[in-house]
Order: structure tokens, then sequence, then C-alpha cells
């Protein structure tokens, strides 16, 4: 084919800036160190990169969250602890105090301490966290959760729980409202209470009872009425004869699937109560706790009354005790998910960097051996145009 | 004796026109559209002799241009495709890189915000998290205002590079109307004038790089020039004018128009292809329009999905939250050459039901038709157009109000102000809904197990819905709302009243009861700042099933995918215009390697001729010696 001068030397130079714009490409590439500068270089791993980019900014918002709760949690399981411990030492108070060789002054004493333990739980419960929010609020986190409302405490808060999000699909609750940590304890032995009738001159002492059948139960409230000193019958609450039998000291009384015994020498019409649990905050079982202490209890059914409450309030006690401690536990359970959450997310974290990497990251070794192409072919065309543009036949004329 | 050294004569004067034209190639190797020429030798009428014919000598029986009417063509269809993709590409490449980049992308703002939300689910009473969020907001609704005003900006540029390609190329087309009427006296000697009609087809070159262009050549040389579907450009002598008028429903944007003589301009817009106008017609239609409509179809779902959620809550004052967002409405343009009063009035009904198409409605003779333009397709409405009861389409509703006259036509763009409307609501911190709008307690002295759900809004207008409401379980299996009919209880199932939804799960006692009330004072609460945080990655568009995040990072490839298309095809392009030249240049081109060779045969021919002069001069001075006494 004919060939133009003019075509030569537009084709020469075309070569060249085709090397060139080459050139510029990979320079710029092996600068920033990446494959994909715009969505054209690769439309379908630009979308995949801000895709897993998204996917990582999102995991380290969830790993934020995740310090976020794994810190309240942390707040609140110390104060879970406080309490614990104060509840263990009115525990070993109230043994103190069952003591018969305590007198009532001895009694009065130790009443003071818990009324003082009273003080430190209320303030346990209004616990701040270090944003000044109350830690046992619900959602109500600026108004103070507790406060007396005449003789007994009352919950200003609400039942609300905040669930952070520490996954893609996974929320952890970062806390327990006050309801759910102080008021909500369990009454009694957790399916009923036991409790004496007010007027009882004999003593007889009730214990808590257990459930020995939980099919026969029947929620009610249930009373025993001692018709002599030595038969007993049990009623409902509609009056109808449940159970009924003869009396001895320690001996057990069974009715619907539920236990209790009582012990000493109740008197004729002596009353006891067994009715369904429903809860009874911490405050109220310590204030309980304090007014049965400071009664001066010299006549001897009014012992009996005092046995029934010393009972029932270590119980009661427990009760509380085994409630902090499943709270606590919940606390742990979340404290652990959050850390398997975040072994997860640091092993997916890795793998997503990878896919990134491999997706938008340039292989160094491929673009130096492509550029190093480049340049010698760069250098080949300017060199081999120097040579033809040197041709002419004119040069021998 | 005589014929011979007229023969010499006549190789003397052949050989100088030869030479003379070799030297005009050489003096024109740099000339663009310069086609070389060649002195045709032929020889001359030789002389009857009674012994035969005897050659009478060489002439130049004309002056040739190396030139292939085809080859030349297919140099005028590669440039025009050539810059109609160039152009493309070039318009292309600058929103690859407005969308390119990662560090500032739309996906790392929709990112921020939600890492904000984030942030005050987590604190919710927080003022400092609340402040960042409405910040992380603000940035947001300025990366999706900045992505339009530069697609915007792109717009304008392309109007006024459409204005000046028109006027260029009337001033392309007169100059081939002169150079026709110059070529038509020049050719009439019967040689043809090369030099004018190199000219003539470099304009003709220059005219293909700017629109498309087909050629028929008349008798007398001229050349006529149609553009588009054979809208006559250049008819001899005479060159139509090419303009840009305002469109009908758009002010500012051009239209491209035909002007003939002292006519009224014709719109030839849809007909135009190819070249630099073509590509930047192609790029307004195809690319433009849509990735701001995609843009502003972004914004509106981002609007809608915070917009809704954030309208279930409560914010720190106890207040329902407003609407976070600002979004513009419907962009409703009517034609100027409307007769009617009609008047439009178009407003978003479904969301997950847009598109982002614009439409044409049109007043026919029965109705009104609406079509979807990027389609043409005809799309069905339900309704009468009344505010009772509007036509409903593709996510729109629309009332018509005044008389329109049949024929009476109105653009609907519902979603290319989206961006650029988009603005946050608010400035108070205070007002961001992080909490639900109700929370739901269990009562105390609850001596069952049920355990009720912290509860979700399911509709924030409903009037009732911050009313306290408590669920009493008359039995173990039956619950009354307020005191109201016995419901039977199955654990886990929903109870929905005053637009709310609770669960109650466990075994509640007869007697126990839960209420439902309005969460002020619920500084605490974050449910609704997590549902928020949540909205961007929920199906909401094409009918529920794209999320916003979705859609920004499609929007991201579709204009990757767009780029790299339109790069290639300018590639190849670029390679067949290559061919396509160095095609025209093996047969028009100069070449000095072979007007050096000429150069040489055409001297030496030169020198022999001289020779022969000389031999003549020889004979006749022999001649005369012998004849001298």
């Amino acid at each position: 084919m004919r060939v133009s001068t003019a075509g030569i030397h537009q084709s020469a130079l075309a070569g060249i800036m085709e090397r060139n714009a080459e050139l510029v490409k990979l320079q710029n590439q092996i600068a920033t160190g990446k494959r994909i500068r715009t969505p054209a270089d690769d439309p379908t791993g630009a979308v995949r990169a801000t895709e897993l980019d998204r996917l990582l900014s999102e995991s380290s918002q969830y790993a934020r969250n995740s310090d976020v709760a794994t810190n309240r949690l942390s707040l609140e399981e110390q104060t879970l602890g406080d309490v614990t411990s104060l509840l263990q030492r009115v525990r070993d108070l109230t043994v103190q105090a069952n003591n018969a060789t305590v007198d009532a002054t001895g009694r009065q004493s130790i009443a003071t301490e818990i009324k003082a333990r009273l003080d430190e739980l209320m303030s346990l419960a209004n616990h701040k966290d270090a944003n000044g929010e109350y830690l046992f609020a619900g959602f109500k986190t600026l108004t103070q959760p507790f406060g007396n409302a005449g003789p007994s405490v009352q919950y200003f808060g609400d039942q609300g729980t905040r669930s952070v999000q520490v996954g893609p699909s996974q929320t952890v609750v970062d806390g327990h409202s006050g309801f759910e940590v102080f008021m909500d304890v369990p009454q009694g032995n957790g399916t009923f209470y036991t409790r004496a009738g007010a007027p009882n001159t004999g003593t007889g002492i009730i214990d808590t009872g257990s459930v020995t059948n939980p099919t026969a139960w029947v929620s009610d409230t249930y009373t025993i009425t001692f018709t002599s000193a030595t038969t007993y019958e049990v009623r409902n609450a509609a009056n109808t004869l449940v159970s009924s039998g003869a009396y001895t000291s320690g001996g057990s009384i069974t009715f619907n699937g539920a236990q209790v015994t009582i012990t000493g020498a109740p008197a004729a019409n002596d009353t006891f109560q067994v009715g369904p649990s429903g809860s009874e905050d911490m405050f109220t079982t310590l204030n309980k706790l304090v007014a049965t202490l400071n009664r001066p209890g010299v006549p001897a059914s009014d012992s009996a009354q005092f046995s029934t409450e010393m009972g029932a309030t270590l119980t009661q006690l427990d009760s509380a005790l085994d409630h902090v401690s499943s709270v606590r536990s919940s606390v742990g359970a979340r404290l652990s998910v959050l850390q398997s959450t975040a072994d997860g997310r640091a092993d997916n974290d890795l793998e997503l960097k990878q896919s990134l990497s491999q997706l938008r990251d340039l292989d160094y070794a491929d673009a130096v051996t492509k550029l190093n192409v480049q340049l010698v072919g760069l250098q080949a065309a300017q060199s081999s145009y120097a040579q033809l543009s040197q041709l002419s036949l004119f040069n021998f004329l | 004796m005589a014929d011979f050294l007229s023969n010499g004569v006549s190789a003397l004067l052949a050989f100088q026109r030869a030479i003379d034209t070799t030297s005009h190639n050489i003096a024109n190797v740099g000339t663009d559209g310069y086609s070389r020429q060649r002195a045709e030798l032929v020889t001359r009428p030789p002389d009857i002799k009674g012994n035969g014919y005897v050659g009478s000598g060489v002439q130049v029986a004309t002056t040739r241009r190396m030139y292939d009417d085809l080859l030349a063509q297919q140099v005028r269809i590669s440039t025009s495709s050539f810059n109609s993709l160039d152009a493309y590409a070039t318009q292309m490449d600058r929103i690859n890189n407005l969308f390119g980049n990662t560090t500032t992308g739309l996906s790392v703002s929709m990112q921020k915000f939600s890492n904000a939300l984030q942030d005050v689910a987590n604190s919710p009473a927080s003022l400092s998290a609340r402040q960042v969020l409405l910040s992380e907001a603000q940035g947001l609704a300025e990366r999706l205002k900045s992505y339009d005003s530069q697609l915007d900006g792109y717009g304008t540029q392309i109007e006024s590079q459409i204005t000046s390609e028109t006027s260029e190329i009337s001033t392309l087309a007169q100059g081939i109307a002169d150079l026709n009427q110059k070529i038509a006296l020049a050719g009439a000697h019967g040689q043809p004038p090369n030099d004018l009609l190199d000219q003539r087809d470099r304009l003709l070159d220059q005219l293909s790089g700017h629109i498309d262009v087909s050629t028929v050549r008349q008798d007398d040389g001229q050349l006529n020039v149609f553009v588009g579907t054979g809208q006559p450009l250049v008819m001899g002598g005479e060159a139509a004018k090419v303009l840009t008028i305002q469109d009908r429903y758009d002010a500012t944007r051009q239209n491209i128009a035909l002007q003939t003589g002292s006519g009224s301009p014709v719109e030839i817009t849809a007909n135009v292809t190819g070249g630099t106008l073509g590509g930047l017609l192609d790029f307004r239609t195809q690319i433009l329009d849509p990735t701001r409509n995609a843009l502003g179809r972004i914004s509106i779902a981002l609007a809608s999905a915070v917009n809704t959620q954030h309208r279930a809550g409560i914010d720190l004052a106890g207040n329902l939250g407003g609407d976070l967002f600002n979004i513009g409405g419907v962009e409703v343009l009517k034609s100027s050459a409307n007769t009617g009063s009609g008047a439009l009035t178009v407003t978003r009904s479904d969301v997950s039901a847009l598109t982002e198409a614009d439409y044409r409605l049109e007043k026919t003779a029965t109705g009104w038709s609406l079509i979807r333009e990027d389609t043409g397709a005809a799309i069905t409405m339900t309704g009468a157009g009344t505010s009772a009861n509007p036509f409903i389409a593709d996510g729109l509703s629309i009332v018509v109000s005044g008389t329109a006259a049949t024929g009476d036509r109105f653009e609907i763009r519902p979603t290319r102000t989206g961006a650029s409307g988009i603005s946050v609501a608010i400035t108070d911190p205070n007002r961001i809904a992080a909490a639900a709008a109700i929370r739901a307690d269990a009562t105390a002295a609850n001596t069952g197990t049920g355990v009720i759900s912290a509860g979700t809004v399911v509709d924030a207008t409903n009037p009732a819905l911050r009313n306290a409401v408590t669920i009493e379980f008359l039995t173990a299996n039956t619950y009354s709302i307020n005191g109201g009919p016995a419901l039977a209880y199955s654990p886990g199932a929903p109870i929905t009243a005053n637009g709310w939804s609770v669960e109650i799960t466990g075994a509640p006692a007869a007697g126990d009861t839960f209420t439902v009330s309005d969460n002020v004072g619920g500084t605490g609460d974050n449910r609704n700042a997590l549902a928020l945080a949540n909205a961007l990655g929920k199906g909401l568009l094409d009918g529920s099933t794209t999320s916003v995040n979705d859609a920004a990072s499609r929007l991201v490839g579709r204009v990757g995918v767009a780029a790299r298309q339109a790069q290639a095809s300018r590639d190849a392009q670029s390679v067949v215009k290559q061919e396509s030249i160095d095609s025209r240049e093996s047969v028009s081109g100069v070449n000095l390697d072979e007007e050096a060779a000429n150069l040489i045969k055409y001297q030496q021919a030169y020198q022999a001729a001289a020779q022969m002069i000389r031999v003549a001069s020889d004979l006749f001075d022999s001649l005369l010696a012998a004849t001298r006494r």
C-alpha cells in the first residue's frame, strides 16, 4: 500500500502517544497503589468495592456500639456486685437478729444499720453513668428512678430497655430497668408467699413452704385456720374447703400441690395465709425488716409473728439475692455475646479487607512488569521513529 | 525534421509541467486535506504520412487530482461517528470522575449518616451525638445537592457547546456553498479546479466532525449536502442555517432547527445524528437526564425512608418527630404551545413505584394520555384527574385544573429536582426523634409470668397513638383492651390498637395488667434511632425491592459501565477512523520519496528532451555547413 509521508509521521506519533497514555495510567496506578481509580476502570469491581467499604464502615460502627454496650454493662455489673454484697450483709444481719440471744436493744441497733444499708441501696439504684444518665431508669434516663413516696419507695422510671446494634441483624440489650432489678423480685418462694395472721395469739410459726406438685397447684389465696389447737382447715378465697387435718408441730400441711410447715403451738382461730406470689421490691423488704426489728416483741404470740416475719424476710432476701444474681448472669451472658461477636467481627473484617484489597489494590509486580514493557516499547518507538525520519530520497539527490 | 524539433519542445514543455506539479506536491506535503496531483501525459495526435503515422510528441492532458470519492466518504462517516463517540465519552468521563471518588462518594456520606444515627442510638440523650447526626445529615444533603449542581453545570456547558456547534455548522455550510459557486465557475473551463475541490472536501471533512452529513454531486460539480435524515443543508450555492431554538417545555434547553433562506426554522433535533453535536445530544438524553433523575430518586427515597421513620418517634421534648429532610416537589413544565388554561398539580403518591423516567401528559380528544419519554410507552392511569380522584400512575398523583385544549401538553419530571431540593428540615438537635412514641409496661402486682414487648409504632398518624391503654387479662386465656370485649390470648401474637403493636409472651394470670402509654420522658429510648439507622438498608424503591444503599451503589455501577462502554466505543472507532484516513491517504497523500523519484524521472526526461533540441540544432548546423559555399 502507498503510504503518505504525513501518514508515516502521524502513525509513528500516534504509536508514541498511545504508549505515553498507557504509561501515565500505569504510573498513576503505581503511585496511588489502586487498581480501580474510577468506576469505569472496573464497574462491577467498583460497585463491589463500594459495598465492601460500606460493610467495613458498618462493622467499625458495630464495634463502637459494642464498646458502648460493654462499658454500660460493666458499670451495671459493678453496681449489681455492690447490691449483692449489700444484700448479703443485710442477710447476715437478719440471721444475727433472728438469734434469740439478741434482745430488743440489739435488734434496734441492727435495725439502724439496716436503715443505713437501705439508704445505700437507694443510692445504688439511683446510680448515674458517665453521661450523667440514670443507669436503672429504663428509658427515662434523665428522671431519678427511685424516690421516697410516703413510707414506701416508688419507681419513677419505666420498664424500657435499650438495644444496641452489634451486627447486621444482632442487637444486645445494654442494661436492665430499675423495675426489673429492684422492684420485680418474686415474693415468697416464687410461687406463693406465706404469712401469719396479725391477731394470732398462739406461737405457731409458718415456713415459706414449697410446691411439691406444680401441676396440682392452683393459684389462689388460701387461709389456713386452726379450728382448734390440734386441727386445721384450708379454705380458698371463695371460702371453699380445700383440705383439713390434724396438726402436729413440724408436720407438713399439704394442699393443691403446695406444702407448708407450721411449728409451735398455734391457738384456736389462729390463721395463716398462703397466696400467689406477686413481686416485692427490695426497699419494701428492707423497710419491713426494719419495722419488724424495731418492734418491742414481748408477748409470745408476737415472738411467733416475729419468727414468721423473720423467716419470710430471709426467704425474701434469698429471693432478692437470687434475683440479682440472675440479672447479673444475664449481664454476664450479654458481655460474653459482645465478646464473641467482637471476635467474629474481627475475622469478618479481615476477610472483607482481603477481598477489598484483592479487588481494589494494585498487583505491584504485575504493574511494574507492565510498566517496563511499556517503557521498552516507548523507547523502541521513539528510536525507530528517529531513524525512520532521517530516511529520505532527497538526501541522495 | 521540424517534427523532431517540435517533439523535443513538446517534451520540454510537458516535463516542465510535470516538474511543476511535483513541486506543488512537495510544497503541500504538510497541507491538510491536500490531494496529490499528477500531470497526465498523453501522446499528441500523430501525423499521417504516406508511410504511416508518425508520432508528434507529448502533451499534458490535464492535471489530475488523486482522489477516491468512496474513500473520502468513508473518512467522513468514520470521523462523524468518532467525534460523536468522543464527545460522548469525554462528557461521560467527567461524570465517571464525579462519582468515582471513593472517599467523598455518595455511599460514604450515607454510611456516615447511618453511623451517626447509631451513635445517637448508643446515647440518645447526648446532645453532642445528636449534633453530629445533624451535621452528617447536612453533609449527606449537601453531597446529593453538589452532585446535582455539578450535573446541572455540565448540562449548562453542553447547552452552550450545542449553540457554538450549530453556529460552526452554519459557517461551514456557508463556506461549502461559496466554494460550490466558485467550483461551478472554474469548472466551466473544462478542467477540474483541483485545489478548490480540495478546499471543499476539507470543509466537508470538518463539517462531518460536527454532524453526520451525506452528499450528492451535481453535474456542474456542485455538491449538495444533507444532514440528519435528508434535511438539506447546502443546495448548490445556497446554504441553510442551523440554529438553536428554545425547548417548548424547558426554556433552559436548546433544540436544533434548520432555517432555509428566510423561511421559518424547522426543528430537527430528533433527526440529528453523528458528529460532536450528535454526541452531545445523545449524552444529554441518554446520560445526563437519567443520571440526574436517578440521583433525584435516591434523594427522594432517602428522605421518604428517613422521614417516615422519624415521624413515628418522639424527640427529647416528647413531641412527635416531623420530617428530618425537606424534599423538592415534582417538576411540571407546560408546553409553550398550549392554548388552554389547563394546569397540573403533581405529587408523589408512592415512592416505591417511582421510576427514573420523565413523562409527557397530553390532552387528547377523548381524555388524557400519559407517555413515558424514555421508552415512548403509553402508561395506563387510574382515576379521573380530579382532586378527589386524581390520576394515579407510576407512583404519581396528577390533578388537572383549568380547561386544557386538545393537543395541550405537559412534561412531568417526577425525580429531576429531587437531589437539588433536599435539605435538612430541623436545626435543633433536641428535635431528633430518637425515641419511640409509646412504651409498654407490666404492672408490678402481676402474678403471672407474662412479659410485654417494647412495642412498635405502626401508624404514626393515628391521633390516639399516645393515649394510655390498659390490657387486662380477664382469665389466663382472654384479655380486654381498655375494658373492651374479651379477646383470646395467644402468646407472641401481635396485639394492635391506636396505631401501635405489642406482643405479650408467657403465661399471664387473671387480673394481670399491662399498660401501653406515651413514652414522654423516654430520653434513654433509642428504638426509633435504631430503626432510622436501618432505614437506608431496607427495600424501598422498585416495588420495595431496592434499598437506598443499593440504589446508590447501582448508580455508581451504571455510570462506570456507561463510561467504560463509551471509552471502548471511542477507542474502537478511533481505529476505524485511522484506517479510513490511511486508506484515503494511500491514494491522496503525498509521499516525498515518490516525489523525489518523480523529480529524478522528469528531470532526466527534461534533460533528454533538451538534448534532442541540441541534436536538432547540431543537425541543422551540419546541414547549414554542408550547404555553405
